[in-house]
């Protein structure tokens, strides 16, 4: 898939429409000109969501009252999209082709895997950073996924609550039984399809894992349950079927929803050991590349078509010699799209990118040797 | 100091109470209100005046109705030994539409929903179980009962916990299929799917 160009209107300090290159795109500009927010953009158009903020309104340009991103995405010679986000509030609308859509429909129609100083978590982070990367690479294969996390996080909202008020009414067990168990009912069968897709995932990904891509040291990744050891995974319906049971006093006495895939994890291991306490920084970057790229292989593998790859701040994560390993591995497969400040870079990578300059929110393509390029200029106001 | 005159500020936050409705679309109404003639107005008044004072809930089946017993429950020409239980009385209008539906209803007027502070106590659920026993069913026996609520997880949980408090006591417990998109309202379900979630309901 490929992104041919974007427009934002009132998106942070970007207006206007840029066209991209088909392999690399560098953003290059000093630091505060706005080049992540054009990172940023495309992201939302993918995900519908920003990897700075959760609160998607502060993207909105001071004063205004919503913010437009369209783009248009080609997944193959004769299929092209308008993909379109539109932020108002604290409400989004999302369309294809200028018609609303669902957003499980509209995941489908660009994917995206992006390294950020965010996505680090991944590695460094707790388990739930792990979970939502697993969880990212399930809706990327299947996306009405999207429903079973979303069905499965409000069951144990209404589950917790339920377990504080029993608790604090100081019911009898079989009391709190009847009440309880139309909740476990429902997350045994969503825990089994979140069990089974998380699961699926990792051994795709471990199946796709360039394990030395940038050096000698191997990696290692599995899926760890948080029912390993209790009993028979292969029956998962049964096994938690039972936790569920045999723990249900112990839940009402901690207020909370012990059993089930959100207290699972993703074990990562650097030479045979665990990456978050031994690793050094740069082997944890190269971890989360080579999780990345393994994540970009499977969905290749699956939907026959490159998802986009996307960093942020490219020579703060990685030194040259990675950018360059990673980037020769990209050519030819992603439509990659990096940020630098470096000029350097820049001049290191521009005879096989198109480079893109950012100045106070203006975003201009730089001129280069290349005769495929259309010139697009884009003109953004800036707030800061 | 306030934004507006008091009655104004008073008139958007009784707008504001309502169900869907905040600050922006509070205060548009409320300016409409101001605009509306005194007679429209007093009709406006009337109307929801009127709608308090003539419309009960039916003591069988919890519906809306002006009526005691509601239609439905006093009809002689429905099938009395089905109750399809919904969890609002426009939910009811779903099921109607199929035109494929002939049997009872009773309306739970919502959802178990911890969150939300709704236990099985909040639900009229009381006046379910006395309606399965022939005497109180004009000497019919009541041979299934179709959970309609919604295809939500509290919508499920509510089913879940009917189900295993009827079960007991005799009659076949169903669930309408989930051929309707999941996490949806029946409030949105157009009749052809609705008619096909009936037909291929499961046991429970
Ligand atoms: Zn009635």
């Amino acid at each position: 898939m490929l992104l041919e160009s974007l427009e934002a209107h009132q998106f942070r300090n970007l207006s206007g429409k840029i066209s991209w290159g088909k392999g690399l795109n560098i953003i290059y500009g000093d630091n505060g000109q706005g080049k992540t927010n054009w990172l940023e953009a495309i992201y939302l158009l993918a995900t519908t969501k920003s990897f700075r903020t959760p609160r998607l309104q502060e993207a909105i340009r001071f004063g205004e009252d919503l913010a437009v991103v369209r783009g248009q995405v080609s997944r193959s010679r004769d299929v092209q999209r308008d993909l379109q986000v539109t932020i108002q509030g604290n409400a989004k609308a999302l369309s294809v082709n200028g018609k609303r859509e669902a957003v499980m429909r509209y995941l489908s129609q660009l994917h995206t895997v992006a390294f950020t100083a965010d996505e680090l978590e991944v590695i460094r982070g707790g388990p739930e950073a792990r979970r939502k990367f697993l969880d990212r690479g399930g809706i990327s294969l299947h996306h009405s996924y999207v429903q079973t996390l979303s069905d499965y996080h409000r069951v144990i909202k209404q589950k917790n609550q339920l377990l504080h008020d029993v608790s604090d009414a100081e019911m009898s067990i079989a009391a709190a039984r009847i009440l309880i168990e139309p909740w476990n009912e429902q997350l045994v069968g969503l825990s089994a399809i979140i069990h089974r897709a998380r699961a699926d995932y990792v051994e795709r990904l471990r199946q796709a894992l360039e394990t030395r891509l940038f050096g000698r040291e191997e990696i290692s990744i599995r899926y760890v349950s948080s029912l390993e050891g209790k009993g028979d995974l292969r029956d998962y319906e049964a096994l938690i079927a039972e936790r569920l049971q045999l723990r249900l006093q112990a839940e009402i006495a901690s207020s909370r929803a012990l059993i089930g895939p959100h207290r699972d994890d993703l074990e990562i291991l650097f030479d045979g050991h665990d990456i978050r306490t031994f690793g050094s920084s740069g082997q944890q970057r190269s971890a989360l590349i080579l999780l990345d790229l393994a994540a970009i292989s499977v969905y290749y593998l699956w939907h026959g078509e490159y998802p986009l790859f996307l960093m942020d701040d490219v020579d703060a994560e990685l030194d040259r010699r990675r950018i360059g390993h990673l980037l020769e591995y990209l050519e030819g497969r992603t439509q990659t799209f990096v940020t630098t400040s470096k000029e350097s870079l820049v001049k290191q990578f521009a005879a096989r990118a198109i480079v893109y300059e950012v100045r106070d929110g203006e975003i201009v393509q730089r001129a280069t040797s290349e005769t495929d390029l259309i010139t697009t200029i884009a003109t953004g106001t800036s707030i800061i | 100091m306030l934004e507006y005159s008091e009655p104004v500020v008073k008139l958007i936050d009784e707008f504001k109470r309502l169900p869907g409705i905040g600050q922006k679309t509070a205060q548009r109404l409320a300016f409409h209100i101001l605009r509306m003639t005194n007679v429209e107005v007093e009709r406006f008044v009337a109307a929801m005046q009127d709608v308090k004072l003539k419309i009960v809930m039916c003591s069988v089946c919890n519906n809306l109705t002006d009526v005691e017993p509601c239609r439905f429950c006093s009809s002689t020409s429905r099938d009395r030994s089905i109750i399809c239980v919904i969890e609002e009385p426009y939910n009811l209008v779903a099921v109607e539409k199929t035109r494929s539906y002939h049997g009872l209803y009773h309306v739970l007027h919502g959802s178990l929903s911890p969150i939300r502070g709704m236990g099985p106590e909040d639900l009229r659920l009381q006046n379910l179980l006395p309606r399965l026993r022939p005497e109180n069913n004009d000497g019919v026996e009541v041979l299934e009962v179709i959970l309609a609520t919604n295809p939500t997880t509290e919508g499920e949980a509510t089913a879940s916990y009917i189900s295993r408090l009827l079960k007991p006591l005799g009659p076949r417990v169903t669930r309408i299929a989930m051929g309707m998109p999941v996490g949806s309202d029946l409030e949105y379900v157009d009749e052809v799917t609705m008619d096909k979630a009936l037909t291929n309901r499961h046991e429970m």
